[in-house]
């Protein structure tokens, strides 16, 4: 075996740059692919992938069929000319790109009408009106909107003709210059419910990527505190390259769950009724992914230092909570702040993970806005993630009792 | 070889380890001996670069050692840890090649290591589920898992069963007959003396006592044993010799030269029988004894 084959025949130390593999990894790169290979083999954390994966389809999967569904209503009538009121109406809507799906149920008086709508069997009862009114709906609980619309449409077109032509002249002529135009001065704009839905979406999906992975980062520095072999991990390799490596494991972890949720969102959106949107909407997911990177690799690093002064897995839940809070300001910062204050967080390190993405989608930053924003939060990575390897560093090794970061910072290496 | 020169560390106030040095040749198994809070692990743990150094320094081949260097040494902490949730090769494997190691290479290694244990079919199993007696198998093979060039190992048989203490002997040997210089730590005194090359005694931070057991155990006055068929009183009146004891008919004395031997024992063969003159040499615990007194 060669346990027992001995390097030593010469007197002379081998060279190490012989008996070590020609492509020697960098330390970290071992890390991080131990690291992957965990989360990889963790059931809970596949599972819960594929059922956001499934959830992300599934909604827009309703979405679409909620907006390829046609208007259904049953009408009550007690007369052929309601009947012909009906139909003329429901071609209007037809005519406007409108699916309605309706049907008459002729029956002989009102009460039958009403006793129908009253039973369920009919939605809208169309009577003869009182009143100097031709007609009028009745309903059960609730106005169809839809059925009123086109049914005041049609039936005032009708009055208006009779009007005009009791009057002698046409219909043109009473209408003539009572169109108003509207214009919109930024044509570019955007929806407002959309953008609110892509901000919650992107606030979101930071807050759950960074939580699991970052939770992930932290309990791993704590196993290895905790199973104490992490002195034979310091004795191997600069403890540095061990915070590097699995930082690097779980921000490409993060990464690529992230990305597949958005890809899938994306795919899912061009099949939506909002596929118009689908340029612009890439645009702010591509920079949502570059900020997460530069923003998760500063949250993993505070993370691994939250390990790194807990000696037990209980001690995670206070040790932790600097970062947890830090998180949940980013994500309610990304679903309420508006104008000036979300203007603010685009360029604030962290918080502009979320903002400056919503920013792009509602389209008010310009192109080079993003571009400031990262270098902003890159500056801080570096700044952090130094700061943190020196606490990570000397207090990992420290197996005693929990630390706070002052006392971390303290200690001698 | 490894030399550690004027090594010292502070805990704030306390100085746990203060200006120690010595050498573990190659080839060399050196039993590193002391109380506890004696400076031993301080000392491994900065040999390792574990812990910072605040004076002195490690010299690995004649010069100051490297990251690199000690990426090739083996080390067993004190604190003895794995992570317990992973299969037993897949760790061997992991911790291998964070020493440099291939992947197949560190396959081929735990893989051995394994067979050699016993452990062959609890490869895939997880730490946890092993007995401590076997986790503490899996442990000496994390150790020298990456074919080390030196051995570095606190307290290598706490813990240990017989059959277990004699296997990691063999280990141990086996290492230092290859050439590599072995530093091991232990309480258990008749094992350090069974078993080492070199001593190295630490008391209170310092070395009161260090190089190969036949020079310590002869570094102090020798004394000899003399057993006569008569009473010996006689012995306290022969001169260049100090009597440390004499009970009937057996003598221990120091001889403060060669030539007073000669002449004790032709005396005791003048006055009758002798049944014994010899030199006693003191066990390393007396010597241990002696030098933490």
């Amino acid at each position: 075996m060669t346990l027992m084959t001995d390097r030593r025949t010469t007197a002379a130390r081998p060279d190490p740059s012989t008996d070590r593999p020609a492509v020697v990894e960098r330390p970290w790169q071992v890390v991080a692919a131990r690291e992957i290979a965990v989360k990889l083999r963790d059931k809970n954390f596949l599972i819960s992938t594929f059922f956001t994966l499934v959830l992300i389809a599934g909604s827009f999967g309703f979405q679409a069929f909620l907006a390829n569904r046609p208007h259904e209503a049953t009408i009550a009538v007690t007369s052929p000319a309601a009947a012909a009121v009906v139909d003329q109406a429901e071609q209007a809507g037809v005519a406007a790109e409108v699916k309605l799906e309706w049907s008459v149920k002729q029956v002989p008086d009102a009460k039958a009408a009403e006793a129908l709508v009253r039973a369920g069997d009919a939605d809208v009862a169309l009577l003869p009106g009182a009143n100097g009114a031709q007609w009028r709906l009745v309903g059960e609980r609730e106005r169809d909107d839809t059925v009123s619309t086109w049914v005041e449409k049609v039936v005032g077109e009708q009055v208006l003709a009779e009007h005009a032509t009791a009057l002698g002249t046409s219909v043109e002529q009473l209408r003539a210059g009572s169109t108003v135009s509207y214009d919109l001065l930024d044509q570019d704009a955007r929806d407002p419910g959309f953008v609110r839905v892509v901000g919650f979406a992107f606030a979101f999906l930071f807050y759950l990527a960074a939580l699991i992975f970052g939770m992930q980062i932290a309990q791993s520095v704590v196993e290895e505190k905790q199973s104490r072999i992490v002195e034979i991990l310091a004795a191997a390799i600069p403890i540095r390259q061990l915070l590097v490596g699995k930082i690097v494991g779980n921000v490409v972890m993060a990464v690529s769950q992230l990305v597949l949720f958005v890809g899938v969102g994306l795919v899912g959106l061009s099949f939506s009724p909002w596929a118009a949107l689908l340029p612009a909407l890439a645009g702010a997911a591509g920079w949502f992914l570059v900020f997460f990177l530069v923003g998760f690799v500063v949250l993993a690093a505070m993370w691994a230092v939250a390990g790194s002064l807990a000696t037990r897995n209980e001690d995670l839940q206070s040790t932790s909570t600097p970062v947890t809070t830090l998180t949940m300001v980013i994500l309610f910062g990304g679903i309420f702040l508006t104008g000036t204050g979300q203007l603010i967080a685009s360029y604030v390190p962290l918080m502009s993970v979320v903002a400056m993405p919503i920013r792009l989608a509602s389209g008010t930053a310009a192109w080079w806005e993003p571009l400031v924003s990262i270098g902003v939060t890159l500056i801080l990575a570096v700044v952090l993630v130094r700061l943190a390897a020196r606490i990570y560093s000397r207090s990992v090794m420290q197996t005693g009792t929990r630390l706070t970061v002052r006392q971390a910072m303290k200690l001698q290496g | 070889m490894l030399e550690v020169k004027n090594l010292t560390r502070r805990f704030g106030e306390h100085i746990a380890v203060d200006d120690v040095s010595f050498d573990v040749a190659d080839g060399r198994l050196t039993g590193f001996v002391g109380g506890n809070g004696a400076g031993k692990t301080t000392t491994m743990r900065m040999i390792m670069g574990v812990l910072a150094i605040h004076g002195g320094e490690v010299r690995w081949d004649g010069r100051p050692i490297t990251t690199a260097d000690r990426q090739s040494f083996g080390y067993m902490p004190e604190e003895r840890g794995l992570y317990p949730k992973q299969p037993v090769l897949d760790q061997l494997v992991y911790l291998g090649r964070l020493h440099g190691q291939s992947a197949p290479a560190a396959r081929a290694a735990a893989t051995e290591l394994l067979e050699r244990f016993g452990l062959a079919d609890r490869a895939k199993d997880k730490v946890e589920s092993l007995s401590l007696g076997n986790q503490q198998r899996v442990q000496i093979a994390a150790a020298v898992i990456a074919d080390p060039v030196a051995l570095v190992l606190d307290e290598p048989f706490s813990g240990l069963d017989p059959l277990a203490v004699d296997s990691m002997a063999d280990l141990l040997r086996e290492y230092a007959r290859r050439g590599v210089p072995v530093l091991f730590s232990s309480h258990q005194l008749d094992l350090v003396e069974r078993l080492c090359d070199a001593l190295v005694i630490l008391s209170g931070g310092h070395v009161v006592a260090s190089g190969t057991a036949d020079e310590l155990r002869r570094s102090g006055r020798v004394r000899h044993r003399l057993v006569a068929g008569d009473d010996v009183g006689w012995v306290r009146d022969v001169p260049g010799l100090t009597v440390v004891d004499v009970d009937g008919p057996t003598a221990l004395v120091e001889l403060h030269d060669e030539a007073t031997g000669t002449r004790l024992l032709t005396e005791a063969l003048r006055r009758g029988s002798v049944r014994e003159f010899a030199e006693v040499v003191p066990t390393v615990s007396e010597i241990y004894r002696e030098v933490t007194a």
